[in-house]
């Protein structure tokens, strides 16, 4: 009955379709079967290989670090393919572990290895990630000047990340705004944690040098992008200068609650101006429409910190309606007074109870780690020093 | 009589035929996932090797992760299921374990190990859950809170830890899963990546059985001996991990396990958190976090990290499998159900047109004409229309094109991160995928048949199945 099948126009005996199907199956079966008992037998062989000469070459290469002369040329040049690239991956390990001295003995292995030349050439690579696998390298060894030499030019934000941790690191900014630049110039879309950090580290040196660049740059910027960058602003000290905030007041009317959030905490810097600190200004975003700018902003009064800030923040509590946005301000206000306002609704009162109470659990446990002297798994989870100023846990929903 | 015969006859071919074709679809489809995945292995490969050069636990901008810890009679192992999570690599963390009214000793072996102390004060939030009786905070650990409540299910103590918590992020466990010491740090990569965009990611659940765990964490790996446990494993491979990395690819993650995700609390809380009424509430999250995201027309991701891994006992008896399985089959029947307004809806994107479309094909409908298929077998035999090419066809097809799948999702892994690194438990693996089409495939459409059953009447009979609680020796 199904000896034949047919299909546009083309009559094949089923018995034919059936042989060429199997036929094909079975071939791609084998195939992947062989692929990949072979692929697992090539792995295993070769991890047992990288594992035999592991031990031997760590303690020959720890035994460099710490002597006068490591006579690593002399070395490297007895190793194997094998031994090298094992060697490759302990040179990695141990230059992100050791500091200081010990780092400038790994670092001459690095140039033995020949490792500062491979990665200039790398920087020319088509793929991302060879180009990142060059410039984190450069950046472990100590050697912008490759970057130079091979007139490399980050494109993505990762290589803008990668290229001024590097120079940042190394001390080869001209400034911190060249570092600034670097990252911002012409970005529009978001970076990782990394390139987050590394904007922050710069702009540390020169938040003025940040604020600049927001300011002619903003408007082409991704809303990732800008609320980023508003809050690495949150994190770069109070030594904000920068007499134009423009861009930084506009992001406050942004549509997007959560650009006006960030742009909140961000004002946390600059509590010292008269005119962000006029009543008119604040009464507006204590009453903004989203709960989430308004507990940011309890926190950028919590930050603020002085008398006239903490009146502020306990009188817009007073009038909270929203559950949420009440707890992230009642927990910022209970690190600043001990004192709750006179006149209150009962919602305050659990909220301000609420909150003391986990303060103090907080604070119970430093003490028990004080006491005990050990270092608690928890230390980051008590605040961020930055210019003397601890910041609460409000800081953290920031990021 | 003659034409009865007939009409059966014309009945059996024309079904025949749409099985068949019904299997060449989805296989094709099936077989497209893999190879995406394949490329999205290449670039997560890539990825896990580049190590950003920066000290990343003195950055400020970690978001904080609160775990949730659902404990249901947990007595025997909460004290140290708690103690390894305690220890986990992170820079920033809050536990929160909710004790789901249990009727054991949980929350005592929690007040006296912890040194825990009853917060005074009333929860100043409103809190979508059962009554919470207390809440308590260590002495000791800074990090740890605990929430005590009436029994409302898992979705109920995971909406109440997802209210509490304070972290911007938070990550549902639960609290029989041994997750990997590093495996946060993995975990919250696509957050750190795309810290403003991305809403959910979820890690790969490998089986525990067999292989050796001290303190909290997996010291050996190695491949279950026989058994469920060992087709389990080549399950787990191929539908977890290569068939996600490929929806992955195609920015169609629909399915983040319950076991190890971790979500954007904001985001989980602006569609109400997890919905008490449905028993696979990890399917139901995301989907609905997708129709939310897409409805609000915000830019997202939804990730899968092939790397991080948390490891969970498989059942090993096919009673508890069963039992597993149907209630998975009884759950995902359900949230389709539910999200039907999604299917074919262009203004869901990919998700709409196609991932979920063929989802439900696949994974609702496929077991269920499969099941069909076998029983089609014999009849056409009794009518002497089994002819050695129809069921060459039908064999070929079903067998060959699974196994082919099957060995994808183990080459996949040897290619890629190779955990189970000798040859020999690859070899065991790809016999597995072999053994697992004859027999136990064929019981697993038995199983979707009875859960399709056991929804039908389940509906009725809701009220009384949704304060069981949840068994952790289950599942």
């Amino acid at each position: 009955m199904l000896q034949v099948v047919s299909a546009f126009g083309y009559s094949v005996r089923l018995i034919v379709l059936v042989v060429v199907l199997a036929l094909v199956i079975g071939l791609a079966l084998a195939v992947l079967f062989w692929l990949t008992v072979g692929l697992s037998v090539y792995r295993s062989v070769q991890d047992t290989r990288q594992e035999r000469v592991r031990d031997d070459l760590q303690s020959r290469l720890l035994d460099g670090v710490f002597s006068e002369d490591p006579e690593w040329d002399s070395w490297v040049q007895t190793l194997s393919g094998v031994e090298r690239d094992v060697l490759e991956d302990l040179l990695d390990e141990y230059l992100r572990e050791l500091d200081g001295e010990n780092v400038a003995r790994l670092q001459e292995l690095g140039d033995t290895l020949g490792i500062p030349d491979r990665s200039k050439q790398r920087l020319g690579a088509s793929g991302e990630y060879k180009r990142l696998y060059a410039l984190t390298w450069l950046a472990l060894l100590g050697r912008p000047e490759k970057i130079h030499e091979a007139d490399f030019t980050p494109e993505t934000p990762r290589e803008r990340a990668s290229v001024a941790r590097l120079r940042y690191e190394t001390d080869d900014l001209d400034s911190p705004a060249e570092g600034v630049s670097v990252m911002l110039n012409g970005a529009t879309s978001q970076f990782s944690i990394f390139g987050q950090d590394t904007l922050y580290r710069i702009a540390t040196d020169d938040p003025a040098a940040l604020f600049r660049e927001a300011q002619e740059q903003y408007q082409s910027w991704s809303q990732p992008l800008l609320v980023q960058v508003l809050s690495v602003c949150q994190h770069i000290g109070t030594n904000v200068t920068t007499e134009d905030l423009s861009w930084l007041v506009g992001a406050l009317e942004h549509d997007v609650p959560a650009v006006r959030a960030a742009a909140a905490r961000a004002l946390g810097n600059v509590g010292w101006r008269q005119d962000i600190r006029s009543e008119p200004f604040l009464t507006r975003l204590v009453q903004d429409p989203s709960p989430e700018v308004r507990g940011a902003t309890y926190e950028m009064l919590a930050r603020w910190g002085d008398q006239q800030a903490v009146e502020t923040l306990s009188a817009a509590l007073v009038d909270e309606e929203d559950d949420r946005a009440r707890l992230v301000g009642m927990d910022a206000l209970v690190t600043r007074t001990d004192s709750a306002p006179a006149d209150h609704p009962a919602e305050f009162d659990a909220t301000w109870q609420w909150s003391r109470e986990h303060a103090e659990f907080d604070d119970t446990v430093h003490r028990f780690d004080d006491r005990s002297g050990e270092s608690s798994d928890s230390q980051s989870a008590s605040g961020f020093l930055f210019d003397g100023v601890v910041h609460e846990d409000g800081d953290q929903k920031a990021s | 009589m003659h034409s009865a015969t007939h009409l059966v006859l014309i009945t059996l071919v024309g079904f025949g035929s749409f099985v068949i074709g019904y299997y060449l679809l989805i296989n094709a489809y099936y077989l497209g996932i893999h190879i995406l995945a394949l490329f999205e292995l290449d670039e997560n490969v890539k990825e896990s090797k580049w190590d950003p050069p920066f000290r990343e636990f003195s950055s400020p901008f970690y978001p904080g992760i609160g775990i949730v810890v659902p404990a249901y009679n947990e007595a025997a192992t909460i004290v140290e299921s708690i103690q390894s999570m305690l220890s986990l690599n992170y820079p920033e963390l809050e536990i929160v374990v909710v004790n789901d009214g249990s009727t054991d000793e949980t929350l005592q072996e929690l007040i006296e190990n912890f040194e825990l102390k009853p917060v005074s004060a009333d929860i100043p939030v409103e809190v979508p859950a059962e009554e919470i009786h207390g809440v308590y905070r260590s002495t000791r650990y800074e990090e740890l809170l605990v929430i005590d409540k009436e029994n409302g299910g898992k979705s109920d103590a995971l909406n109440a830890g997802v209210w509490l918590t304070d972290m911007p992020l938070f990550c549902a466990v639960d609290s029989d899963t041994i997750i990997d010491r590093d495996a946060l740090l993995q975990l919250v990569k696509p957050f750190l990546e795309r810290p403003k965009t991305a809403v959910a990611s979820g890690g790969v659940i490998r089986v525990a059985n067999s292989c050796s765990i001290s303190d909290g964490i997996v010291k050996s790996v190695s491949l279950p001996k026989t058994g469920l446990p060992g087709l389990q494993v080549m399950e787990y491979l191929r539908a977890f991990y290569s068939g996600r990395l490929g929806l992955n690819r195609i920015k169609g993650l629909i399915l983040i396990s319950g076991a190890f995700g971790l979500f954007q609390t904001e985001a989980v809380r602006a569609i109400d958190g997890y919905r008490h009424d449905t028993i696979t509430e990890d399917f139901d999250i995301v989907v609905r976090l997708h129709r939310h995201l897409v409805d609000e027309g915000r830019e997202y991701t939804v990730d899968f990290i092939p790397e991080p891994v948390a490891w969970t006992e498989v059942p090993s008896t096919r009673r508890v499998l069963g039992r597993q399985r149907r209630r998975w089959y009884r759950g995902m029947v359900e949230t389709v159900i539910t999200n039907r307004g999604m299917l074919f809806n262009p203004k869901y994107g990919r998700v709409g047109t196609l991932v979920f479309p063929f989802f439900v094909a696949a994974e609702m409908f496929g077991p269920l004409i499969e099941g069909l298929g076998y029983l089609i077998l014999p009849l056409a035999w009794y009518f002497g229309i089994l002819n050695v090419e129809f069921f060459l066809i039908f064999f070929f097809l079903t067998t060959g094109l699974g196994v082919f799948l099957s060995w994808f999702g183990v080459f996949s892994e040897v290619w890629s991160f190779n955990r189970y690194d000798s040859p020999w438990q690859i070899f065991r693996l790809l016999w597995y995928g072999i053994l697992e089409n004859f027999g136990y495939r064929q019981w697993k459409t038995v199983v979707a048949w009875q859960g399709l059953v056991e929804y039908l009447k389940g509906v009725d009979t809701w009220g009384a199945m949704e304060r069981t609680g949840f068994d952790s020796g289950d599942e």
